[in-house]
């Protein structure tokens, strides 16, 4: 389970940056300077980067065994600015923490491939 | 008891859950979802498209990022339904596991009851009787992850 939190964190956390970076940056100078260079890289970027984030999101989510509700805020956040950071930490929280100690009291599953 | 042999004929004698929840309103939502969200993603990829070819440059990407995002939405909805189906294998095991562990413990109790209960207080019997039933109950089930590769 550890690989695929890390794989998760890692994305959420490339995504996020970009995403802000993109709303922030990128969206202010279209509109204001009438520069779309940043927002069409690293629009283009956000977009590859978020193919990616969904898999890694959704992979575990099904190792969290969420359902399908915070599994779609997890798949979403990728696409709204700053919420990819709260989600991440509210699912680490919420359901990476307690499956965690679940683990270690000997309750969870072992880390028997999903797919 | 090992994982392996967990893992065969016990997770495929562990009874289904059927397929009725696919038709619950629950699930019915989500079906709807998913036709709803797959339309809007390919409808979106094809104004992404008649945008591309009027020169608009970003969107040749997301001409293709669209679609993709539409076959991600069926797959992911096929695996979550047949996860739906396949009941969650390990943690079933190990929760059957331990119930048959714990089944098999009221039988022998009694000589080491009587013990512990004695270099107790003795006023309460039933109590100091109780305490080492959990006691047992924590030893026996332990080192008991690590049977099935848990630490």
């Amino acid at each position: 389970m550890d690989a695929a939190v890390r794989r998760y964190r890692v994305m959420a956390y490339i995504t996020g940056t970009v995403l802000i970076v993109l709303c922030f940056v990128g969206i202010p100078l279209q509109v204001a300077a009438g520069n779309d260079v940043v927002v069409n890289d690293v629009g283009t970027l956000h977009g590859i980067l978020y193919i990616i984030y969904l898999i890694t999101a959704y992979l575990l989510a099904r190792r969290l065994r969420l359902s399908i509700g915070p599994t779609i805020l997890m798949l979403a956040a990728g696409t709204i600015p700053v919420l990819t950071f709260v989600v991440e930490r509210w699912v680490t929280r919420k359901y990476i923490n307690p499956a965690r100690q679940g683990q270690q009291a000997g309750q969870a599953a072992p880390t028997a491939r999903t797919g | 008891m090992s994982s392996a042999e967990a893992d065969g004929p016990a997770a495929e004698q562990a009874p289904a859950p059927g397929w009725r929840f696919l038709v619950s309103r629950r699930w019915l939502g989500w079906h709807l979802a998913m036709v709803v969200s797959v339309g809007g993603m390919l409808a979106l990829g094809w104004w992404q498209f008649r945008r591309a070819e009027e020169g608009n440059a970003l969107s040749w990407a997301y001409t293709f990022e669209w679609p993709i995002f539409a076959v991600f939405a069926v797959v992911f909805w096929a695996k979550t339904i047949r996860d739906e189906f396949s009941p969650p294998d390990a943690t079933a095991t190990l929760a059957r596991a331990e119930l048959a562990v714990g089944a098999r413990l009221p039988g022998p109790a009694g000589r080491d009851h009587d013990q512990e209960a004695d270099q107790a207080e003795p006023e309460d019997e039933d109590l100091a009787a109780y305490n080492a039933y959990l006691a047992r109950l924590q030893e026996q089930v332990k080192d008991h992850g690590r049977w099935h590769g848990l630490r």
